[in-house]
């Protein structure tokens, strides 16, 4: 390889270049900055974060988010895992299901918002569903103990059927032949899942937890359209919190603290992830 | 596999695919039915509930009489857009970082790598500010700047690019082509999976956008579909859930024709990028 000429290098590289770094790196960067300052100082300190970490809204939102990325991950990708595991088969109109599943995942979740936000009305067709089994209507969105699980709910439909896509294609890149040497050994259905599909399907389930994670942490659209994160607080996920601070009350300083929580906190479980799913046998192999 | 054996099989997994398909159809026969029938077949349920009786297109001529026809459009052309500058330049750059020796290759590799860790929509606040000052609200160019630049794109190109046999870019150096001519006659027609690929990250990206639409294009002139859709007004009889449906179903279908067409590479390539990244 020769070394490149800078103009023809600069052809290719720098207008994505600086795309990068004017739209991507330098609004971190001066969120960052921002966030040193407090509103009307030039000194740098940390007050704003002790402002916001002090502030009880921002702290129920931090607890609401952590409560929903614990519940929506681990859900989300169980039965993305079961839907794949199920779908993973050759029986007839097996495509038609598998496109079926997948097909809300081409919905914007603004649009699944609305959507769901009309099923889950009070006079909407869940609660008339629930209503011929016998079930009292219930009321979804407006109650503090279910408005987090409707939000979950909505972005479910449309994230299950995506992350089942990317498990799918995992599950049928495993050799047939690990499945027939165990079958050998006389393996029953769960040790064959135990020690033969979920280790193979290592790789794919790092990338689906950890960019799965990542994008729970940044729902904000059903959040910002039903519920503007009440009742009381209950659905206040971190970043409804912040475009209410930076967009709606216009605190910049705060919302730029916030925003350095929140890329902190996805760097940091995008790393743990990663090293939690690095198995001992990856480097004995 | 031991699939063969279980017969209940085949049919949870078409409960499963119908289950997560049924809201998409009662959006699309609430889509086809008139207004006051859009809540009345719900209790008791009943086939009509799931299935239009008195189908019309009313729907469909008042919401592409409204505002609504230029929200889609503005969608459609700010993706068409972003997607056709962000694949030339995100392939440019991936090709840039495969092929090309220069002083700080490293650098500008881990820049792309932050850049894509780094969220989008975590820094669409800040980004906004600075958009703001730069009089960029309410324009195209700032709805469709952020979509182009996509640092996983250029991941995904450069990951691409360095499995083309090196032999092949010698020749085209021995038949006198430029680094351009190389570029575009010999990487990019061996690509397609890597455009499919990268076509569709520029696409949901672009087409999916919530936030930064909201913040960078509130004017009706330039307001995106996506946005427009959770706006609706209320009229003297109340919400139109009737257009609200219909406006869902349009936004939905584009997405869905070209996910379900493209699914096979949707799958097969994102999946060996997972693995590689």
């Amino acid at each position: 390889m020769r070394v490149a000429k800078p103009t023809v290098l600069l052809a290719f590289l720098g207008p994505t270049l600086l795309l990068l770094i004017v739209l991507r790196i330098w609004p971190a960067t001066a969120a960052f900055v921002d966030s040193l300052y407090a509103p009307r100082s030039d000194q740098i300190s940390l007050d704003n974060y002790r402002f916001i970490f002090s502030d009880r809204v921002f702290q129920q939102s931090l607890m609401v988010s952590a409560i929903y990325s614990l519940i929506v991950n681990p859900l989300q990708i169980a039965m993305a895992l079961m839907l794949a595991l199920l779908l993973n088969t050759k029986t007839a109109m097996i495509g038609l299901w598998r496109t079926l599943v997948l097909l809300p995942a081409a919905v914007p979740l603004s649009v699944s918002a609305v959507i769901w936000g009309i099923g889950l009305r009070p006079d909407g067709p869940i609660n008339a569903l629930l209503m011929t089994m016998g079930i009292d209507p219930q009321r979804f969105l407006t109650s503090p103990d279910q408005a987090l699980w409707s939000i979950i709910l909505i972005v479910s439909w449309v994230g299950v059927g995506y992350w089942m896509t990317f498990l799918l294609a995992g599950l049928q890149e495993i050799p047939k032949s690990l499945y027939e040497a165990v079958r050998i050994d006389g393996a029953n259905r769960w040790q064959t899942f135990r020690y033969v599909t979920l280790p193979q399907l290592r790789r794919t389930l790092t990338f689906v937890l950890v960019a799965n994670t990542v994008a729970n942490f940044l729902v904000f659209a059903p959040v910002q359209i039903l519920t503007q994160g009440g009742p009381r607080g209950s659905t206040n996920l971190i970043m409804n919190e912040i475009f209410t601070l930076g967009f709606v009350q216009g605190d910049r300083s705060s919302a730029a603290a916030a925003t350095v929580v929140l890329v902190t906190v996805v760097l940091a479980v995008v790393l743990i992830q990663f090293r939690m799913m690095q198995a001992p046998e990856d480097n004995a192999a | 596999m031991t699939t063969r054996r279980f017969s209940f099989r085949p049919l949870a997994a078409a409960a499963c695919g119908l289950l997560f398909f049924l809201p998409i159809w009662w959006v699309a026969v609430g889509a086809l039915r008139p207004r006051e029938d859009i809540f009345r077949y719900l209790s008791p349920l009943s086939w009509r509930t799931l299935w239009p009786t008195d189908t019309t297109i009313a729907n469909i001529v008042m919401l592409f009489q409204s505002d609504f026809t230029r929200a889609l459009f503005n969608s459609v052309f700010v993706t068409v857009v972003a997607v056709a500058f962000g694949l030339i330049l995100c392939a440019m750059a991936g090709f840039a970082l495969a092929v090309m020796r220069f002083r700080g290759r490293e650098f500008v590799f881990f820049l792309i790598v932050v850049s894509f860790l780094i969220p989008f929509d975590a820094i669409a606040l800040p980004l906004f500010g600075l958009m703001l000052d730069a009089g960029l609200q309410n324009t195209y160019i700032g709805l469709i700047l952020p979509g182009i630049g996509n640092g996983l794109a250029v991941f995904l190109y450069r990951q691409f690019f360095l499995g083309i046999p090196k032999e092949l870019r010698e020749a085209g150096v021995v038949d006198g082509m430029s680094t351009f001519g190389i570029f575009w006659r010999i990487y990019l027609p061996l690509s397609r999976p890597a455009h499919i690929t990268a076509g569709l990250i520029l696409f949901l990206f672009q087409w999916q956008a919530y936030l930064w639409p909201l913040l960078i294009a509130p004017d009706t002139k330039y307001k995106v579909a996506a946005v427009a859709i959770a706006q609706f007004t209320d009229n003297v009889e109340g919400t139109q859930y009737n257009l609200i449906f219909t406006a869902a179903f349009f936004i939905a279908l584009i997405p869905m024709i070209i996910i379900t067409y493209f699914q096979k590479y949707f799958t097969s390539s994102v999946a060996s990028m997972g693995g590689k990244g």
